[in-house]
């Protein structure tokens, strides 16, 4: 892992969320040679980073850890994290990458992820694995499940007082550590470059982020984390257990104001989730998710949603239109009841934004992959094939091609894989021998 | 086996016990802590040890580095079910360079965290660890059983999820064998005409796939075909597929016959009877059918203006009348009304069982965006055909389909919305006004007013419900969920495979999927089988049956208890120069399900890795703590 040297393999995957993971895997299962380049320090990507996942309520991490140990492990996978990828181009009837790898400051050779240097680093840095609720150091490891454990530096915040250097008993801190650039040649690749929220600054009538507690859904996901910041639910402001809270549906899909005319497919499903999770650890607490139209269309999801509706969860069918600071910490929502009273306001102590998704990624510059009116990198057969790409033995999954949940996600990760092993075998037929055979 | 002589241990087991907080899903209710300090006392137990995530890799590589240093030679992991976690601690041991089956899992989260609270939790879980450390004193390590698998796939159902999974694993280089119920390959997807958001023609998809099928060296393709025999295991299945007689008439190149599919050219080797298929191999692709609405549903059978959606898809397509307005059966239709979740999202209370006791809770995940195709359609096409939509929730969630939402707004669909409780009613119209029907909703949109909406045509958005497939799941064992959909091991680590190692689900047989989602699907299920079958031979739990040749007499009780023909079998053999019958043990057949351990009289047969010897270790560490 992090073996940085110019390579060749059979399959690159660029991105180690839970779709490129489940690619690799099943690339490397067929016996072909894999490289995953992630941006993060770690795999896992957005699921490793939530609470619970629907419709089951399964742990997140023990659904995900798994996997990325799986593919840290596998003989055939070469995991290359904390990288960028600058250019992805076609050449010699494969694929070339150039790939810089950030500075970790820390030597990941020598790194065994004993955490005395974060135990030792004075400054204390907002966690943003942790929804910016809770500190972290200036030297870390990511979180407690990151693959790989290597700590990583932060410049911005390092004072460069020397602790971390005296107390590792590797010698492994690096301060001087510089950009890696190297070069990925493979034959075939697949792009599982994921998803980010949409931001509330596009939204001035949610007041752009400035309104105290109002938060987003993944914070939301980090305040439900049995290992999440406070270890139970308070709203950010006071710390006060809240007695009522409200989810906005929509706020950032189906909103052409915000240039997301699409729905963003999983914010119902994440609400009712979080909503029956909130419901458990504070059941005194008032949970309304206000919604255009409850899209819970996967498999057992209509039922959770009306498991939801029985645990008393309230549902009310308005798109709100302002969000506004009331009293004493409360958020006040201005909305149009549908039960005849017209303009209505309602009152919570905590407010949830069901923000939607965005593409992580932007071929633009780096790849001549073309993306449809929504960002989303464009599938060439969206029906028989939607794993599929306009350029040739590069294939796409997960919601780089569209929003999409785990589940549809992870089937999509399979067919990707199957197209990719298919266009390997292919070649082979054509003479060409794969990195796994030589 | 050993009651009345106990085989003194040579080496004691040095155990180690490895707690799972799962991130307080444990910690928060058991005392993982007070369990440790506990544990660590018990006999046989080297170190005893807790994390934060076990499953996380620090977890596993603590476990490594225990086994490494020989600290440990036997381990017992604490946290959630087997089902999750236990093959994740085996490869981490196997890894370490130990063998996997020196290990034991104990559940205290399911079995513990999630059901218990405060004290009467952290005894519990101090139980369950100490029945399972005792059990891991007496496990010896075992070897994997490989049996090699043959090259060979075959595929249950020839809609758009069997043929794309068949072309994927011949393409991948696997022979694969293609069994169709029907005379025509393309399932529902020739069922349709143009389909939503893309405007792909059904019928164009149904040529390209079937076409890249029939072409394909690899592929033999059955139709009139049934399964009707199951037997074997991974890697060895041996089918019998039953040839009826043809429904249509044979056909000397390939046909597409709109709203049947294409019927692949018949040869004289076709002749009906049965042959079998042996392969190492299943993908069950076996699809849905669209949902019938009972008599008298929103007015269905009692007014023949009342039809599904299907109905109407096929008649537009069958009999373009041009004009401004729609026409269908001959009539002029100046409105049609369209219901949605006719079959789907029915609540137990509010919707009516049907006929065996069922009741369709899902969402059928379609029927929103093909209502809507259809609508605005005949919104582009007859402008003088006005249009409403009955909902509860418009559903388009996937890449343009919110779009398409849009446009038929823009282009005069009028949307009413209702509430499950509050349902449309179909009544015949007022004399004297000229539609043929009238349908009455309270909207919700309008503040819960109840309009009268006339209509000339009545359209009922069914669902979907799985094709029957009682006899495959009564022959193959397969699980079905309470939606009557087949059932996979878990949706997200294993999704594509069912309990019965060997055999995989593509399509909606499994959920309502649109044509992309079981293309996917099924590129899931072939990827799955492909690395199955690509190495050559496949390897199966050793849990299974052993005999302890010097105890057993041969009194054949094993062979009668036996639940699965050939797993046991009576041989002859030379002890001290005599020739007896002993029991035999075909392992790759075996089910591990200890019958033969109940009845022998003489305790001679156990199964590996479940003896019991460390069943009787496990109830004595229950009975002591």
């Amino acid at each position: 892992m992090d073996d940085h040297n110019d390579r060749n393999f059979d399959a690159l995957v660029i991105g180690g969320g839970i779709a490129g993971l489940q690619s690799a895997l099943d690339l490397a299962d067929q016996g072909f040679t894999v490289a995953v380049i992630e941006r993060d320090a770690s795999v896992g990507g957005k699921m490793i980073r939530l609470s619970k996942v629907f419709p089951t309520l399964d742990c997140a991490s023990c659904i995900t850890t798994p996997k990325m140990a799986a593919a840290a492990h596998h003989d055939r996978i070469t995991l290359l994290t904390y990288c960028d990828l600058i250019s992805l181009q076609r050449e010699n009837g494969g694929f070339r990458a150039e790939v810089i790898q950030r500075p970790r400051y820390v030597d990941a050779r020598k790194c065994i992820g004993c955490r005395q240097c974060e135990y030792a680093c004075p400054v204390l840095v907002p966690d943003r694995e942790q929804g910016g609720f809770s500190p972290t150091k200036a030297i870390a490891i990511p979180f407690s499940n990151a693959i790989p454990q290597i700590a990583v530096l932060d410049p911005n915040h390092c004072m460069l007082c020397g602790r971390c250097e005296r107390v590792c008993p590797t010698g492994a801190v690096d301060y001087f550590q510089q950009p890696q650039p190297f070069t990925v040649t493979a034959r075939t690749a697949v792009v599982t470059t994921g998803f980010e929220m949409t931001t509330l600054a596009d939204k001035p009538q949610y007041g752009r982020g400035k309104i105290p507690n109002l938060i987003d859904a993944l914070q939301m996901e980090r305040l439900l984390a049995p290992h999440g910041p406070y270890n139970r639910v308070l709203r950010p402001s006071d710390g006060k257990a809240p007695d009522s809270i409200a989810y906005i549906q929509c706020a950032g899909s189906r909103d052409k104001s915000m240039g997301q005319s699409y729905c963003s497919r999983v914010c119902c499903m994440y609400a009712i989730k979080q909503a029956m999770l909130l419901s458990g650890s504070l059941p005194l607490a008032d949970i309304t998710i206000y919604y255009m139209d409850i899209r819970a269309f996967g498999k057992g999801y209509e039922q959770f949603f009306q498991n939801a509706q029985a645990m008393g969860i309230n549902f009310v069918k308005a798109k709100v239109a302002a969000v506004e600071p009331g009293p004493d910490g409360a958020v006040v929502l201005r909305y149009e009841a549908q039960d005849g009273e017209g303009v209505t306001t309602a009152e919570h102590d905590l407010v949830v934004l069901s923000l939607g998704l965005i593409p992580a990624w932007n071929p633009a510059g780096v790849c001549p992959l073309a993306t449809a009116s929504d960002r989303f990198i464009q599938s060439r057969r969206p029906k028989l094939a939607p794993v599929e790409t306009a350029m040739e033995g590069l294939f796409a999954a997960g919601a780089a091609i569209g929003p999409k949940d785990i589940v549809d996600t992870i089937a999509e990760a399979g067919n990707a894989a199957m197209a990719a092993g298919k266009y390997l075998a292919a070649l082979s037929r054509q003479g060409q021998e794969t990195v796994a055979a030589q | 086996m050993t009651q009345d002589n106990p085989k003194p241990e040579t080496l004691a087991a040095k155990i180690g016990v490895y707690i799972c907080h799962c991130g307080g899903n444990i910690s928060d209710h058991v005392d993982v802590e007070t369990v440790r300090r506990r544990v660590e006392k018990m006999p046989g137990v080297a170190v005893a040890r807790t994390n934060m995530f076990m499953c996380s890799d620090p977890g596993q590589e603590m476990i490594a580095e225990d086994l490494k240093s020989g600290t440990v030679d036997r381990v017992v992991v604490a946290s959630c079910a087997p089902s999750l976690h236990e093959k994740t601690f085996r490869s981490a041991i196997q890894r370490a360079g130990a063998n996997p089956f020196i290990y034991e899992h104990a559940n205290i989260r399911e079995q513990v965290s999630c059901v218990h609270h405060g004290q009467a939790a952290t005894d519990k879980a101090t139980v369950l660890v100490a029945a399972a450390a005792a059990k891991a004193g007496q496990l010896k390590p075992l070897t994997p059983i490989r049996v090699p698998a043959l090259r060979h796939a075959t595929v249950i159902g020839a809609g758009a999820a069997g043929l794309s999974a068949a072309r994927d694993l011949a393409d991948s280089g696997i022979p694969v064998t293609l069994i169709e119920k029907s005379s025509f390959l393309g399932g529902q997807l020739a069922r349709l005409d143009r389909i939503a958001p893309t405007g792909d023609l059904a019928a164009d998809l149904v040529r390209q796939l079937v076409e890249s099928v029939l072409n394909h060296r690899d592929i033999t393709v059955l139709t009139d075909a049934e399964v009707v025999g199951f037997e074997g295991y991974i890697g060895n299945f041996k089918l019998t597929v039953r040839r009826g007689q043809p429904a249509v008439e044979p056909a000397t190149e390939p046909r597409y016959i709109p709203f049947s599919g294409m019927q692949p050219a018949g040869t004289g080797a076709d002749k009906p009877g049965d042959l079998t298929v042996e392969t190492g191999a299943i993908v069950l692709a076996t699809g849905f059918r669209s949902y019938r609405p009972r008599q008298g549903e929103y007015g269905f059978g009692d007014f023949s203006p009342v039809i599904t959606l299907p109905d109407l898809i096929r008649k537009m397509a069958e009999r373009h009348v041009p004009g401004n307005m729609l026409t269908i059966d001959g009539r002029q239709v100046r409105a049609v009304a369209m219901i949605h979740c006719v079959g789907s999202r029915q609540i137990p209370g509010i919707h009516p069982e049907d006929e065996n006791g069922h009741l369709n809770e899902y969402c059928s995940r379609v029927c929103c965006t093909a209502t809507l195709n259809a609508a605005d359609r005949i919104r582009q096409a007859y402008p003088g055909t006005r249009v409403y939509e009955l909902y509860r929730d418009i559903r388009t969630y996937g890449r343009d389909q919110e779009e398409l939402y849009e446009q038929a707004g823009r282009n005069g669909v009028v949307f009413l919305r209702f509430e499950a409780e509050n349902a449309p009613e179909v009544l015949p119209a007022d004399p004297g006004d000229g539609f043929a029907l009238k349908v009455k909703v309270t909207d919700t949109l309008t503040f819960g007013e109840t309009l009268e909406v006339p209509a000339d045509l009545v359209v009922l958005a069914t669902g979907m419900e799985p094709n029957d497939v009682s006899d495959l799941v009564e022959m193959m064992k397969l699980p079905v969920g309470t939606d009557r959909f087949l059932l996979e091991v878990h949706p997200k680590l294993r999704p594509v495979e069912m309990p019965v190692a060997g055999i995989f689900v593509a399509g909606t047989c499994q959920a309502p999927f649109d044509v992309g989602e079981a293309c996917n699907a099924a590129g899931a299920a072939a990827v799955k089988a492909a690395a199955l079958l690509g190495a050559g031979q496949v390897e199966l739990d050793p849990f299974v049956a052993e005999v302890d040749v010097d105890r057993c007499r041969g009194t054949g009780a094993c062979i009668e208890a036996c639940l699965n023909p050939g797993a046991l079998s009576l041989v002859e053999m030379q002890i001290d120069g005599q020739t007896v019958q002993r029991a035999r043990v075909t392992p790759a057949l075996c089910l591990g399900c200890g019958a033969c351990v109940a009845v022998c009289p003489e305790n001679a047969i156990d199964v590996c890795g479940m003896t019991l010897r460390q069943y009787e270790a496990m109830v004595d560490a229950i009975v002591e703590n």
